[in-house]
């Protein structure tokens, strides 16, 4: 269960790995059966449920965070919002559109791909890679302002979720990334979860051996954040 | 007792000039040990040398979280054990670093080192204009920095840089410096500063992302013991530990594949050495038994006699044991002068070790003793009639005999476990060298039996050659097994050799990328590339199209799985790939089913899947597995199988490829592969302007781990070269010795046929046809069996690739039959030109 490479990035390194060192094998036969925690099947199976024409979508557009790094599909946040909109009666079913080791650059990249079907509310939880590689602030606000801009061309409501970089990149990186969030939301009047890892971040408890990725336990909590925000947007949605 | 000296003395004396060969022949089987043998040490231990310097430590322990009282405690107790002999820590984190020059708020990301004054334990740091490293160079807020960082920041030696909150002074420029490892690159160019100065920026707070490491200096035989101890100790607090002869990257595999090969080679060299030696021994007691038979008539009681020769054969071998090891001397010194023009080659170490002296010499003389222990158990039945007639002894059972050659046997089993150092090679050895001379004593008797009614044959000399292979008592089973066994080892070596360079070299592709841009998205691409084609003055690999998808349903011959539940319960299927597209395969794939699809796009979604993946996950050509690509269902049918060759990882390798087509519209990013200029500050100045125009996009520099490594391999790599050359020639030296031996039973004979009128020519083509057949029949079965031994090596003990090397095997064949040919030819030359006359009266 102990990724190698344990950052968002996880993937990217994994392909590098791949792609120029002879190190790990990150695709090959030798790492390729990984045992992954079991959780018996649990209602709300995690990638789509197949073509259910006509369901309303709720999309998470993110990076490792939303993709479930190191966890079951099933038990990475989306999965869990799935679960409680499917416990009180919604109709809306969740996409889990997380890319481990994705940018904002990315996110914008692929969102047209990912706003595909009848979408109604995309959750935006980027960001945590900018800040991991150290990237300008400034072009992540754009990307992520880009993203929100489109998604509102089509109708549909976004929710932001925030992140924080870590403390070592520097107070002063750090303060610049960490204003990106709330100006933005501000801005664009899109609903706003200040941080996505509220009360999860820095807690080795609720972190996996990397220190970054929640483990179950945390990603129960960080679904309960998104809820709170994300529960009032239904009513207006489903119309 | 004085007796037995007194008679071993006289013996030598009369015949020392004959006995010069003996010696020569000993010495050159003691010499090449000693000679390989220190030679393979001095490799080994810059082997070892060198990976130490790749680690900078004997053993590392490193962790993500800070080290609690309670991991401190353990690992002070576990160490409490042991003598350390150095202990340094460290931590490493990344951060953004920009000039203190407040005008300037260019601000780059740097990958942050603290170091103490004990670091580094092994290796140097190496700075720019060759500056020697001291840590007084970091005290009191100094940093070294790589010149990479510089250009990026755009300040000098000697200018101030904040980090966190403090200022740092730029002190030095890093070149290079010890304990990096192919596994730990990151995002920007190193800093190193001391590790209570990097305390005061800051940037260690709550919420910070921080490598912590405790480096180890230990003696030799504690490293694995304590590294495997700690690791159960520390199991399940996230503390990983490493010792330097680690296997968990390719380098550390490599390494000791390198040195695993060395000890098999040193074991080669044992037993060839035996082979010369032994052969000596024998030709030596079987031309006694004349006088044996003599001194029996005149009273010598067996023991006294046994105890005669015995005492000559130590004498024999101990001689040349010493002449062995001055031999071994020569050629050490004069290695320097003989690659003189080369400074590459001249740079290997050259010391006689004492161990290898000492082995050298015991088994040279193990080796004469045991070997003439069970020909001269034969003087107990020589007895004075055999002067007046020839008599045989065959069909007579001597247990004593049996066991003294049982006791041979486990001896030679026991040298070799020895030798070897590690059991398993010892074994493999012991197995190939027990059977190969099975083989070759079967083959032997075979062949005797098998071209007897040759011996009627119209052709003198093919009736006499036959003749004398088939006759009793002649050399026909100890030419074939001593150059048979010689072949099979020598051949062996050679073709390990070439399969485990193969494998250094597809780690040395110096032409391979040594930087690499990643998240590249699609509307960057052309940049990106005009970019590095304008900077780097060619054109780049193209780039590669990444995308993550999840295996949600398979419709298939073997399998059904209808909803990502199933899937997920596959174990490997479940987790999330990445996949690529492309319309050609990679030099290191092979279709093995179906068909690949060729240029051109296509409608329907293809994919090729990955030959391990098919074998464990029962997928076939012609199933339909849906794919969850970025929250989109795409339903593809697998038309081709691939083998994809994981070692030449520097290819890649994916899973799954997909036929391009249907997948272009989805969202990949691109990883673009860059040879990069060699400069520092040209490199840094490409990486800025890439940066600059492209912000989402990261840079990889690996360049300078890269380059540790193959400083590394490539050292390994040639001492693995010279090794082995060595091996052929002392090899080949000790098989012509060997070969040689057997010309002392042909004076008699040679003689007879002369005075019966035969003609030098006659002779000639009898000892050729002779030799040819020997040599070919021996040349033939080593390199056949050398080709299992290979093959068993490789893929057992050094866990590499293995590809038959026929050139090599028949080449061994051909050299072989030649060789033994001539040298047969050769060492009769003189008897051939010799009086017939003067040796009957002297014989």
């Amino acid at each position: 269960m102990i990724p190698r490479f344990p950052s968002p990035t996880a993937w990217v390194l994994g392909l590098l790995v791949l792609a120029c060192l002879p190190a790990c094998r990150q695709e090959g036969p030798s790492r390729a059966a990984r045992p992954e925690a079991g959780s018996e099947a649990s209602a709300a199976s995690g990638p789509n449920r197949g073509a259910e024409p006509g369901r309303p979508r709720i999309v998470a557009l993110g990076d490792s965070l939303t993709a479930g790094l190191g966890l079951p599909k099933t038990e990475a946040y989306p999965a869990l919002l799935q679960q409680r909109l499917d416990d009180v009666g919604s109709r809306f079913e969740v996409v889990n559109a997380g890319v481990s080791g994705d940018t904002s650059a990315g996110g914008l990249s692929r969102l047209d791909w990912s706003l595909d079907g009848d979408v109604r509310i995309l959750i935006v939880a980027l960001g945590g890679n900018d800040g991991l590689r150290g990237l300008p602030p400034d072009e992540m606000k754009r990307n992520l302002a880009g993203i929100i801009r489109r998604a509102r061309e089509r109708q549909v409501a976004v929710l932001l979720a925030g992140m924080e970089t870590p403390t070592n990149m520097g107070p002063e990186y750090q303060r610049r990334f960490h204003d990106v969030f709330p100006a933005l939301a501000r801005d664009h009047k899109v609903a706003f979860l200040p941080f996505l890892l509220e009360g999860v971040a820095g807690r080795p408890d609720l972190n996996q051996s990397d220190g970054i990725h929640p483990t179950a336990e945390g990603a129960r909590l960080v679904a309960a954040h998104v809820w709170r925000v994300l529960e009032p947007m239904l009513t207006a949605a489903s119309r | 007792m004085r007796f037995v000296v007194r008679m071993a003395v006289r013996e030598i004396r009369a015949s020392w000039r004959r006995l010069i060969l003996f010696f020569l022949c000993i010495a050159l089987g003691v010499g090449g040990i000693v000679l390989l043998r220190s030679i393979v040490q001095d490799v080994r231990v810059a082997i070892a040398r060198d990976a130490r310097g790749l680690m900078a430590a004997d053993v590392t322990l490193s962790t993500s979280r800070p080290w609690d009282e309670k991991t401190r405690e353990v690992i002070a107790r576990r160490l409490a054990g042991v003598s350390v002999s150095g202990r340094t820590e460290g931590l490493e984190t990344s951060t953004m670093v920009r000039p203190a020059d407040e005008r300037r708020p260019v601000a780059k990301m740097a990958e942050l080192r603290g170091v103490q004054r004990g670091f580094p334990l092994y290796g140097t740091v190496e700075l720019e204009d060759g500056r020697p490293y001291s840590h007084a160079l970091l005290a009191g807020h100094g940093a070294l920095v790589r010149p990479e960082l510089l250009a990026q920041l755009d300040v000098r030696t000697g200018d101030e840089i904040l980090i966190g909150v403090s200022r740092f002074t730029v002190r030095g420029v890093l070149v290079s410096e010890p304990g990096r490892r192919v596994a730990g690159f990151s995002f920007g160019p190193r800093i190193m500063v001391d590790a209570a100065d990097l305390e005061s920026t800051g940037l260690l707070g709550f919420g910070s992302r921080v490598m912590r490491d405790i480096q180890l200096k230990l003696p030799d035989p504690a490293i694995e013991p304590l590294a495997r101890q700690l690791r159960i100790d520390l199991r399940g607090q996230f503390v990983n530990v490493r010792s330097f002869r680690g296997t968990e990257d390719r380098v550390g595999e490599d390494l000791s594949r390198a040195e695993n090969y060395l000890s098999l080679v040193g074991l080669v060299i044992v037993i060839l050495g035996g082979i010369g030696v032994s052969s000596v021994t024998r030709v030596f007691v079987q031309q006694k038994v004349r006088s044996i038979a003599v001194l029996k008539c005149l009273g010598a009681t067996s023991r006294q006699v046994f105890a005669v020769y015995l005492a000559q054969a130590i004498l024999l071998g101990a001689v040349g044991c010493l002449l062995g090891v001055a031999l071994a001397a020569a050629g050490l010194a004069s290695i320097p002068w003989l690659f003189a023009g080369q400074p590459a080659l001249a740079s290997i170490p050259n010391t006689m070790t004492g161990s290898a002296v000492m082995q050298g010499v015991a088994i040279g003389l193990l080796v004469a003793l045991l070997f003439s222990v069970v020909p001269l158990l034969d003087v107990r039945r020589v007895k004075p009639s055999l002067l007046l007639r020839d008599a045989s002894w065959a069909g007579e059972r001597d247990w004593v005999r049996w066991a003294a050659m049982a006791g041979l046997l486990a001896s030679l089993v026991l040298i070799a476990s020895w030798q070897a150092g590690s059991f398993r090679i010892g074994l493999a050895v012991s197995m190939g060298l027990a059977s190969v001379s099975l083989v070759l004593s079967l083959v032997g008797a075979g062949l005797v039996r098998a071209i007897r009614p040759l011996a009627s044959s119209r052709s003198v000399a093919l009736r006499h050659a036959v003749l004398r292979l088939s006759r009793s008592g002649n050399q026909t089973r100890a030419v074939l097994l001593a150059v048979g066994l010689g072949a099979f080892f020598m051949v062996g070596v050679r073709s390990l050799q070439s399969n485990l360079l193969a494998q250094f070299s597809v780690t040395l592709d110096g032409g391979a990328a040594d930087m690499f841009l990643i998240d590249v998205q699609p509307d960057q691409v052309a940049a990106v590339e005009g970019l590095l084609g304008e900077r780097t003055g060619r054109r780049p690999p193209p780039a590669i199209p990444v995308l993550r998808a999840r295996v949600t349903g398979v419709t298939g011959r073997e399998l059904t799985l209808r909803s990502y539940e199933e899937v997920r319960r596959r174990g490997e299927l479940g987790r999330e790939f990445t996949v690529t597209w492309r319309d050609h395969l990679q030099a290191n794939e092979r279709v093995v089913e179906g068909q690949f699809w060729g240029a051109g796009r296509a409608e329907a979604v293809e994919v090729s899947i990955e030959q391990g993946l098919r074998d464990r996950s029962r997928l076939h050509v012609g199933d339909t597995v849906q794919f969850d690509v970025l929250g989109r269902i795409v339903n593809a049918r697998v038309t081709s199988v691939r083998e994809v060759d994981w070692r030449d990882a520097r290819q890649g390798g994916f899973m799954f490829v997909f036929r391009p087509g249907p997948l272009d519209k989805a969202p990949a990013t691109y990883v673009v592969p860059v040879r990069g200029p060699a400069d520092a500050t040209s490199r840094a100045r490409l990486q800025r302007a890439l940066v600059d125009r492209f912000p989402n996009v990261s840079v990889i520099d690996l360049r300078e781990i890269l380059q540790n490594v193959e400083r590394v391999l490539s050292k390994v790599t040639l001492g693995i070269s010279v090794v082995g050359g060595l091996v052929l020639f002392v090899g080949t030296l000790i098989l012509i010795g060997s070969v040689s031996m057997t010309r002392f039973q042909r004076i008699y004979e040679v003689a007879i046929f002369r005075t019966l009128g035969a003609g030098t020519r006659l002779l000639t083509t009898m000892i050729a046809l002779e030799y040819g057949v020997l040599g070919l029949l021996a040349g033939g079965i080593g390199s056949m069996a050398a080709i299992g031994l290979t093959y068993y090596v490789s893929r057992h003990l050094l866990d590499i690739a293995w590809s038959p090397n026929p050139s090599i095997s028949l080449a061994g064949m051909a050299i072989t039959a030649v060789m033994v040919c001539t040298v047969g030819l050769l060492a009769s030359a003189d008897i051939l030109r010799r009086r017939p006359l003067g040796t009957l009266r002297s014989e």
